[in-house]
């Protein structure tokens, strides 16, 4: 696992061997530009395979945030050449309701919520 | 200088005192032995004197011979120490005297004190075997011809005693001056020719013949003294240069830092006036987002002119405007329509997408189509091209109320007096039955956010929901249940559920003051992240009678 965006609350981790993305803490960022940077390296970090997007570490994503996941999700499903596991958490109160829209965007996408 | 002069006349002073008093000290002993001397040699002398003219004298006395004792007087005369001599005979009667004329008939008291005891003889004239008396010699000495070789010789020792003790004291003075004096003076000259600037340029030289001596301890003291003093000098002026050095050099840096610093100012108000006018920017922009939002709320009096239902709403903008969006259309026969939405981001930008979200659901609502699937599909279509239009990532939930009195078509529970659709995907609704039970209307499954993508049709779907008297619908956005405190804790839904839980059966307003008020104490100090919206109705009791 290595740090490739740290912020006051929150950071992001990628392992390059299991292809796993890992959003952790407190995201409130204001709007989709601010979100841009973590949306640059989710959109890039796998040109085509698997992937897996960690959210159990996630305490907080508000809208905008979902909306930048919302987008991240249609774009995998445009290219249809990455195969996208999500991983959430139940104990996590904003996942089990927010992480179903994925599927909805994304009906090939896997989701794990345990 | 005068001290060192005044040095060798001390010493020279105190050693003609040592002298003369050794030196009289050693004469008086030497005269007391010439003394002693002069008086053996006189007594000595005079007996043997007498005893050589014993028989001359024997004879005159024996022959009563006037003639020969005069002879032997006479010649006892002539010694010069006797002054007078005389002849008796055995009956006392002077056969002969002779005494010397005193040419200086003063008499020495000095002579007499020193020979008086020695100056007279006199001797018995004893003749024969018999040793028979025949007379007596009488002999005076002179004190003046007795003393007189003594005063010579003491005359002769005192002055030999004081050209000795002159040149003791005339060597003693001239080695001390050669050995201790001079090299002081010589040590005073090099001492004050030091210059005190440069204490080390000269040097004292070594004394020649004091190398190891006080002296040349003396002079190496003095020189390391020297020396450290230089020393010290040298360091004073190497670290006042060096100062000087980092004086200038501080200087300078304080005109460059100045300088600097001048710049950095000027840039920072040249920044300022540009953050000036960019914050006076983003403050019409706010302020116009604001307003905007404001704009197209319902008004209170529409609110009031509401039948049948009793209706209260809040609404507060975040400090950068959120994108909340509300609004409640009365129809006829009693038929509300309410919309809640939250448009992603703040600002400008954000208000835009709530106004035309306002306008497209007004217009939707106008034109009373019935169908939820096809009015949200229209309504996400509209706002997903203006999104894509405008060059906008935004997008928007967005749940859609059509309350109408009376059940449903259909529904046969007469408990029942109105009913409400819901289509769209928000927050959960939350209905406060009589008696304060909470039910959660989930609408995950009703929609998608709008603006995401351009079909969502298939994803929409619309839920019935029964209402009887007392009970309470409630509204919100996540403003409301994402409100954070300082540790970050969310309001949350189940908070918000326990406050409607104990307050369903006050007013709409009783109930959303007691939200707010719950909310604000949560919050604190902390700032508004977000819109807070907040929509509370309920059947109208005495409509429920009629």
């Amino acid at each position: 696992m290595q740090t490739v965006i740290e912020g006051e609350n929150y950071s992001v981790e990628w392992d390059p061997t299991t292809r796993t993305a890992a959003l952790k803490g407190i995201l409130r960022l204001n709007g989709l530009v601010e979100y841009a940077p973590i949306a640059q390296f989710l959109s890039h970090a796998v040109p085509a395979g698997s992937m897996t997007l960690d959210l159990q570490g996630l305490e907080f994503l508000n809208s905008s945030g979902i909306a930048m996941l919302s987008k991240f999700t249609i774009e995998i499903r445009n290219r249809k050449t990455v195969d996208l596991l999500v991983l959430g958490s139940k104990a996590v109160g904003w996942q089990g309701k927010s992480l179903v829209n994925l599927c909805k965007l994304m009906p090939t996408l896997r989701m794990e919520i345990v | 200088m005068s001290r060192f002069r005044g040095l060798t006349a001390k010493q020279a002073m105190v050693t003609v005192a040592v002298v003369v008093v050794l030196s009289v000290a050693g004469g008086l002993v030497e005269l007391v032995f010439d003394w002693h001397a002069k008086r053996d040699q006189v007594q000595a002398q005079v007996t043997r004197v007498i005893g050589a003219i014993d028989g001359s004298s024997v004879e005159a006395a024996f022959q009563l011979n006037p003639q020969l004792a005069a002879k032997v007087v006479e010649g006892l005369l002539d010694y010069e120490v006797i002054r007078g001599a005389r002849l008796r005979d055995n009956f006392g009667d002077v056969l002969a005297e002779r005494q010397r004329d005193q040419g200086d008939a003063a008499e020495s008291g000095l002579a007499e004190f020193l020979f008086g005891d020695i100056l007279s003889y006199h001797r018995d004239l004893l003749r024969g075997e018999a040793r028979i008396n025949v007379g007596r010699l009488e002999v005076q000495l002179s004190p003046q011809a007795v003393a007189h070789d003594f005063y010579d010789r003491a005359a002769i020792n005192a002055g030999l005693g004081l050209l000795r003790a002159l040149g003791i004291v005339a060597l003693v003075v001239a080695i001390f001056y050669a050995m201790i004096t001079r090299p002081l003076l010589r040590l005073a000259q090099a001492v004050s020719r030091v210059d005190p600037g440069h204490p080390g340029a000269g040097l004292v030289p070594a004394f020649r013949g004091h190398g190891h001596d006080e002296l040349g301890d003396l002079v190496g003291s003095l020189n390391t003294l020297l020396t450290s003093s230089q020393r010290g000098l040298n360091e004073r002026d190497a670290a006042q240069a060096e100062l000087m050095a980092l004086t200038h050099d501080l200087e300078r840096r304080v005109a460059e830092r100045t300088r600097e610093v001048e710049a950095a100012n000027e840039e920072i108000r040249s920044l300022n006036r540009i953050l000036k006018a960019e914050n006076v920017r983003m403050g019409a922009e706010l302020d116009v987002s604001r307003r905007i939002q404001q704009m197209v709320l319902p008004t209170a009096g529409e609110l009031a002119g509401i039948g049948g239902l009793d209706v209260a709403t809040y609404m507060e903008p975040a400090n950068e405007v959120g994108g909340d969006y509300y609004d409640i259309l009365h129809g006829e026969n009693g038929r509300v329509r309410f919309g809640i939405g939250d448009v992603t981001g703040h600002g400008l930008e954000s208000g835009v997408v709530m106004l035309m979200t306002q306008s497209a659901v007004r217009t939707m609502v106008t034109g009373d189509e019935d169908s939820a699937v096809k009015v949200l599909d229209i309504l996400n279509r509209t706002i997903f091209h203006n999104i894509q239009r405008m060059g906008s990532d935004k997008n928007l939930t967005l749940a859609l109320l059509d309350y109408r009195p009376g059940p449903p078509v259909g529904e046969s529970d007469t408990s029942v007096t109105s009913h409400m659709r819901i289509s769209g995907q928000h927050e959960s609704i939350i209905v406060a039955r009589h008696g304060g039970r909470i039910e959660l209307i989930d609408t995950m499954d009703l929609g998608l956010p709008l603006g995401l993508v351009d079909e969502i049709g298939g994803f929409v779907a619309e839920v019935t929901v029964l209402l009887r008297p007392g009970d309470t619908v409630i509204l919100y956005t996540d403003g409301i249940t994402e409100a954070a405190d300082d540790h970050h804790r969310l309001y949350g839904l189940d908070r918000l559920c326990a406050v409607i839980a104990s307050h369903w059966q006050e007013t709409a307003e009783a109930i959303k003051d007691a939200i707010i008020a719950d909310v604000k104490v949560h919050i604190g100090a902390q700032p508004l992240y977000d819109d807070l919206t907040l929509i509370v109705f309920k059947q109208v009791e005495t409509a429920v009678e009629a």
